[in-house]
């Protein structure tokens, strides 16, 4: 039987890795026994491995044998046996290989460790009462922070990796026996037909999972919060962990879902339901408010009330731009200002805000470039687009298309074009989920958890339209 | 074409929405992007005036023309045209303003007296047809000018903060009970009565001239019509000198008007023995006179709070018989004569038998005397045929044939009975 | 096959009822029949409503047949073609009919002084688009909209009650013209025949069968209602309004300051007609597909040729529109309404003697 040879293994390992700058290895010899640990030494911890690894060697007095040394002498949790073309593979997930000249059976040892976050609340889902933590980058503490709060023997939680050359680590976590098995399924055909050579964030498998890549529509959740993803685990959701994103996805997706705050579960459900409403309204506001107060002014001064009328005739007049003009000027110097106000640092921050919002807006005013009500709208609507930040993307460039609509056509333009996104969005279910559920079609058992909200113990069903294995919350 | 084009175009054909979306970019955003807006280029009419001028008519716009101001303040300047025909007058007033005017905050349509001897709905047709004057555009008559009527109505926003409409809508709801639209005006003009009934207010001149206002008050005015040219040309006789010394009087008149023509003028006084019957009109002064008590004699006036009425209408002999009976709810206002006011004032809120009696004696005067006028010009505006047409359908109808069909029911009123019986209580 | 829910089903029945009746209907009807139009009205609603129960009958027997194919078995394909022909007519004609009584509207309410172009560019591909996509994710839409729409609706109608109204003076125009007004708006009605083409699309199992009665009743009330509350309100002058629902919303004298709420009844009619259209325009497209052997896109680019050709060439415009509605439209509206649930009839007694033989 051959052996190995040590320092040729070694070897050939580091011309592997290229003789990267942080590959490293050990010898340890006794006697005619020789053992080499292959490591990167920038991701396994340090200190670790002499106190773990190399100390009991030395103090150890007989010798050595393959199963001595793994199960009396190394002090490790994770010890895996691997084979010879693994070895690559298992250094760079941060592990180290043992390879000796007595034995033809590797171990691979985890002792990986990088600098990581402590979990942290994310600064997007902040909660005024409620658990605070969020997700980090690493894989692991994320999957901790989801198994401390389900002490199930149904959640599974399968690792699956996605991406040639960063081979990140993507993991499936459900409920078994509550989650849709078709769902499931088809999730695991997808990711398993991404061919890309990197993965550095969920954004990078996000168009891959979706049902219609390209569309404009958000058709996958995320969420940064391990409290709201345990809770859309319940609901019979899947979610999917990928290594290195704090950002969660969850499927399948529904609109509704974004109307939603995990505040909302915390607090009173009569204040939660209030506040969804507003939500809603927010919503209406920053989708349509510009684009109506543009077909008002172009097209219907007739339903304009008296006194409504007469502030806007005489605000705009001597104005230089038409009305279409000057909502599109407001428009794009808001998103100009909101682009600059999220890149710079926050010190400047308060500058720019002094320059937007003092010289741009009341200067302009004052020198009647723009006017107040047109100001005053489309700042409404970029105020109110802020009630569902998670929707802000999306709805930034519906307002532009509902002004061109509002501008060129007038109301009916406005209805149609709505009519016509609703229709849309009704045709495309993703994962065989109604997008507008549960109010169209009308679920009447997810209503519970909809616009207005029952108390949490009346929600003794999992939401229907995500047709869960089990319906039951019991 | 290559492979790649073809596949972007497939992709594009896939999605319809874009296609419409690039269409509507092409043909309506420029259009979007010149277009100045109904609200910069229309001259908002917030009421109108027609006139008679010899053989043409004069039709005046109160029109809010946007100035370009912080105050949002209404500014409004009346501008006139002539034509032989009110949309003729209109165009010509267009072409005077130099923008086209937009009649859908029209609150009110005030028209000459004189229009009234004929038949007004020819003058009026044109606002009928205009779908986008709003159909409770207020309808009244004036005794002069409905142009200077307009100039007078800017004073009421400078003296009192008061429009025109306002005045109105307090007169509708307070004395005729009635609403005083143009649609008012057609639903009676084209029921079977053939009659209807509207407000009537005057322009008088100032018993006092009050310098500091005349100096503001007053429209700016300008006329444009045939007569200047299409141009208008601008003849901007200054409304200052016309209006100086003048006001409204609202005097809470209101015009019987039968088959579109003028035929009464009824004062408060009138109109509330009409509005006896509508259980809706409260608030009314009834005057009694000779009241004795205690050897001294006092005047007493007294304000209905409530009312009730109830109805019912028989047919004897053939002859329509009106029954009402009226249960009125007064209360003391006002005592004349001279008198210890706390003692007295105490002591006569209780209804005596003789208060009573003159009460009944006093509404039945009132009613009798309004109803005369409404006999005399068959002009039945509150509906006393109907109710006996819903009451008793056949007798009803039998009795029509008999004075000469359909064509006359309108007369139906004259052969009327009326009996009132009117019960008083202490409110 | 993708199915809708027995509430969209009656959804979709609603606004069906609502079709043609709630702008222009009232005044027209007025003009013969003044203010007795409302039992007009009521007779033509029963006749309808006897094709509710028929239809649902039909529907349990041949649970998930196309009714094409049901017609073909029974009466042969040269028959079945011959009513699928009346139904495309019946069905383009519809869809003319709302269209350009709304278009009428808006042009004298909205657009003062835009054209037609504006209207057409606007709806037609949100049409065409509901076409494609097919009757559940537009009937979804439907669902979604719906209590908004009804609750602008009962906005416009409460509002008139701010009004002076008084009782509408009944039974003054005599059977002759009673009958002559039944005839004449007959085409405004037949609502229910969309659903015998859609009759392999409901799934009866989701929802129980009693909510199409349900709907189909508060629909007619409603409509009832608004018929009331129309010559309640203009009396004489009902025949000057030409928009009944909207001229509901306009106040009296005492309220004229407020201001305007146009805007309600604009936007309810707005997505009324919008969904109407989609409705009858599916239905033409459905009707042409069974007849020719052509695909989807095909009916569609039909529907729209026909469609301006028609409202152009033909109709041109909404005076002649009307007129002819009630000149030769009725004949393809009894026809249609009443024709084809006897043939139904007819189908399922045989059914039943077949059933007892055996």
């Amino acid at each position: 039987m051959s052996y190995f040879n040590v320092e040729q293994e070694v070897k050939k390992v580091k011309t592997t890795l290229n003789e990267c700058v942080d590959f490293s290895y050990r010898y340890y010899k006794k006697d005619k026994q020789k053992l080499a640990f292959i490591f990167l030494k920038s991701i396994i911890d340090s200190q670790l491995f002499s106190s773990a690894l190399y100390f009991p060697l030395q103090t150890y007095e007989g010798e050595f044998s393959f199963d001595i040394l793994k199960n009396d002498l190394i002090k490790c949790v994770d010890i895996k046996e691997v084979k010879k073309e693994e070895i690559v593979d298992e250094v760079l997930d941060g592990r180290v290989i043992l390879l000796t000249n007595f034995s033809d059976r590797i171990l691979s040892i985890d002792l990986l460790k990088f600098p990581t976050r402590i979990p942290s609340e994310p600064p997007t889902s902040p909660v005024i009462q409620g658990p605070r933590e969020g997700f980090v980058e690493d894989l692991q503490t994320n999957v901790t922070l989801i198994r401390r709060r389900i002490k199930s023997q149904d959640l599974v939680m399968d690792v699956v990796r996605v991406g040639t050359k960063t081979q990140t680590k993507v993991c499936i976590t459900y409920l078994k026996g509550i989650a849709n098995k078709k769902i499931v399924k088809e999730i695991r055909q997808k990711l398993s037909k991404i061919e890309i050579d990197g993965v550095l964030d969920s954004y990078n498998i996000l168009y891959c999972l979706e049902k219609r890549p390209g569309s404009l529509f958000k058709q996958i959740g995320n969420t940064e919060k391990p409290d709201i993803v345990v809770s859309k685990l319940l609901e019979g959701k899947v979610a999917i962990i990928v290594d290195n994103s704090p950002i969660v996805l969850t499927i399948p997706f529904i609109f509704i879902e974004d109307l939603q705050n995990s505040n909302d579960y915390y607090t009173n459900h009569h204040y939660s339901s209030f506040v969804r409403i507003i939500r809603l309204l927010g919503l209406l506001i920053a989708l349509i408010a510009p684009g109506f107060y543009l077909a008002l002014q172009l097209f219907h001064y007739n339903i304009l009330p008296l006194n409504f009328l007469i502030t806007i005739a005489d605000t705009t007049q001597g104005l230089p731009f038409t009305p279409f003009l000057e909502i599109l000027f407001i428009f794009l110097l808001f998103q100009v200002l909101y682009e600059v106000s999220l890149r710079l640092p926050s010190y400047l921050g308060l500058a720019t805000s002094v320059v937007g919002a003092l010289i741009l807006g009341d200067t302009g005013v004052k020198a009647g470039l723009i006017s107040p009500p047109g100001v005053i709208i489309v700042a409404l609507s970029k105020i109110a687009l802020y009630t569902i930040p998670e929707q802000a993307p999306q709805i930034t460039v519906l307002q532009l298309v509902f002004i061109v609509l509002g501008g060129s056509l007038g109301l009916i333009g406005i209805v149609s074009g709505m009519v016509y996104i609703v229709n849309y969005l009704n045709d495309f279910d993703s994962f065989s989920t109604p997008y507008l559920a549960p109010y169209s079609p009308r679920i009447n058992q997810d209503l519970k958890d909809a616009i207005l909200m029952n108390p949490s113990f009346s929600m003794k069903h999992r939401p229907q339209s995500f047709s869960p294995e089990k319906k039951e919350r019991t | 074409m290559d492979k790649s084009m073809k596949r972007r175009v497939r992709v594009i054909l896939k999605s319809p929405m874009i296609i419409v979306f690039i269409i509507i970019l092409l043909f309506f955003t420029p259009y979007a992007i010149y277009s100045p807006g109904e609200s910069r280029n229309k001259g908002v009419v917030t009421a109108i005036g027609i006139d008679k001028i010899e053989d043409e008519l004069e039709v005046s716009l109160l029109t809010f023309i946007p100035t370009a101001n912080q105050s949002y303040q209404e500014k409004s300047s009346v501008i006139s045209g002539k034509g032989d025909s009110v949309a003729e007058a209109v165009y010509n007033a267009q072409i005077a303003m130099g923008r086209t005017i937009g009649l859908a905050h029209a609150k009110t349509t005030i028209v000459n007296e004189a229009l009234l001897e004929e038949d007004i709905t020819s003058t009026v047709d044109y606002l009928s047809r205009v779908a986008s004057l709003p159909e409770n555009t207020v309808f009244v008559c004036t005794n002069k000018s409905a142009k200077e009527m307009l100039q007078q109505s800017q004073n009421l926003v400078n003296d009192l903060g008061l429009k025109l409409e306002q005045i109105i809508a307090y007169n509708a709801n307070n004395l005729y009970v009635t609403d005083t639209s143009l649609e008012a005006f057609y639903k009676g003009y084209y029921s079977h009565v053939k009659s209807s009934i509207i407000g009537y207010l005057e322009v008088e001149d100032d018993l006092y001239i009050n310098e500091d206002n005349a100096e503001v008050s007053g429209a700016e005015s300008v006329s444009g019509g045939q007569s200047e040219g299409l141009q208008g040309s601008s003849n901007s006789s200054s409304g200052n000198g016309d209006a100086k010394g003048k006001h409204i009087v609202n005097q809470g008149q209101a015009m019987l008007i039968k088959e579109g023509k003028k035929v009464a003028i009824l004062d408060v006084e009138q109109l509330n023995g009409i509005n006896l019957l509508n259980p809706k009109s409260i608030n009314q002064i009834i005057e009694i006179d000779g009241v004795e008590k205690e050897g001294e004699v006092y005047s007493m006036q007294f304000r209905i709070k409530n009312k009730k009425v109830l109805i019912s209408t028989t047919f004897e002999n053939g002859y329509p018989i009106y029954m009402a009976q009226l249960i009125l709810g007064v209360k003391l206002v006002e005592v004349g004569g001279e008198h210890d006011e706390l003692r007295l004032n105490t002591e006569f809120s209780e209804i005596t038998d003789e208060i009573s009696a003159k009460i009944e004696r006093a509404v039945k005067q009132q009613f009798t005397s309004s109803i005369n006028i409404l006999k005399e010009n068959n002009t039945d505006v509150i509906g006393i045929g109907r109710k006996f047409f819903q009451d008793d359908r056949k007798s009803f109808k039998k009795f029509i044939d008999d004075i000469g069909g359909i064509e006359n029911a309108d007369k139906f009123i004259n052969y009327v009975t009326f009996k009132l019986n009117i019960v008083t209580q202490s409110d | 096959m993708k199915k809708i829910s027995i509430n969209q089903c009656g959804i979709l029945m609603v606004l069906c009822i609502f079709a043609n009746k709630i702008l222009l209907m009232p005044s027209l009807m007025y003009h013969q029949t003044s203010a007795d139009s409302i039992f007009v009205l009521l007779v033509l609603f029963l006749l309808d409503f006897i094709m509710l129960p028929i239809f649902i009958k039909l529907k349990k027997v041949y649970k998930d047949d196309k009714f094409y194919d049901v017609l073909k078995a029974k009466i042969g394909v040269f028959f079945t073609k011959l009513i699928y022909i009346a139904l495309l007519i019946f069905f383009m004609f519809k869809c003319l009919l709302v269209f350009s009584i709304t278009y009428v509207y808006f042009k004298q309410q909205i657009y003062q002084e835009e054209f037609i172009f504006l209207a057409l560019i606007a709806f037609l591909p949100v049409i065409n688009h509901a076409i494609f996509v097919g009757v559940r994710s537009f009937s979804r839409t439907i669902e979604l909209f719906f209590w908004i729409v009804i609750a602008g609706f009962i906005f416009c109608l409460v509002i008139s009650l701010f009004t002076p109204i008084s009782m509408p003076l009944f039974f003054t125009s005599n059977s002759s013209e009673f009958f002559s007004s039944m005839y004449n708006h007959v085409f405004a009605f037949g609502d229910f025949i969309f659903f015998f083409l859609i009759m392999d699309r409901i799934d009866f199992n989701k929802g129980k069968t009693k909510n199409l009665y349900f709907y189909s009743l508060f629909a007619m009330f409603l409509v009832l209602i608004l018929f009331f509350l129309f010559y309640a309100k203009y009396q004489s002058t009902a025949f000057m309004h030409n928009n009944a629902l909207a001229d509901l919303l306009v106040f009296s004298v005492q309220f004229n300051a407020i201001g305007r709420l146009d805007i309600i009844a604009m936007l309810t009619i707005m997505f009324i007609t919008l969904f109407q259209i989609e409705i009858f325009s599916y239905a033409f497209c459905d009707c042409f597909m069974s007849i020719f052997p052509l695909n989807k896109t095909f009916s569609v680019v039909i529907f729209d040729i026909l469609f301006l050709l028609l409202y152009y060439v033909f109709i041109g415009k909404y005076e002649t529109m009307v007129a002819s509605s009630l000149f030769w439209l009725p004949y393809l509206a009894v026809f249609v309404n009443y024709l084809i649930p006897i043939i139904v009839i007819f189908l399922l007694l045989r059914l039943k003697n077949n059933i007892n033989d055996s």
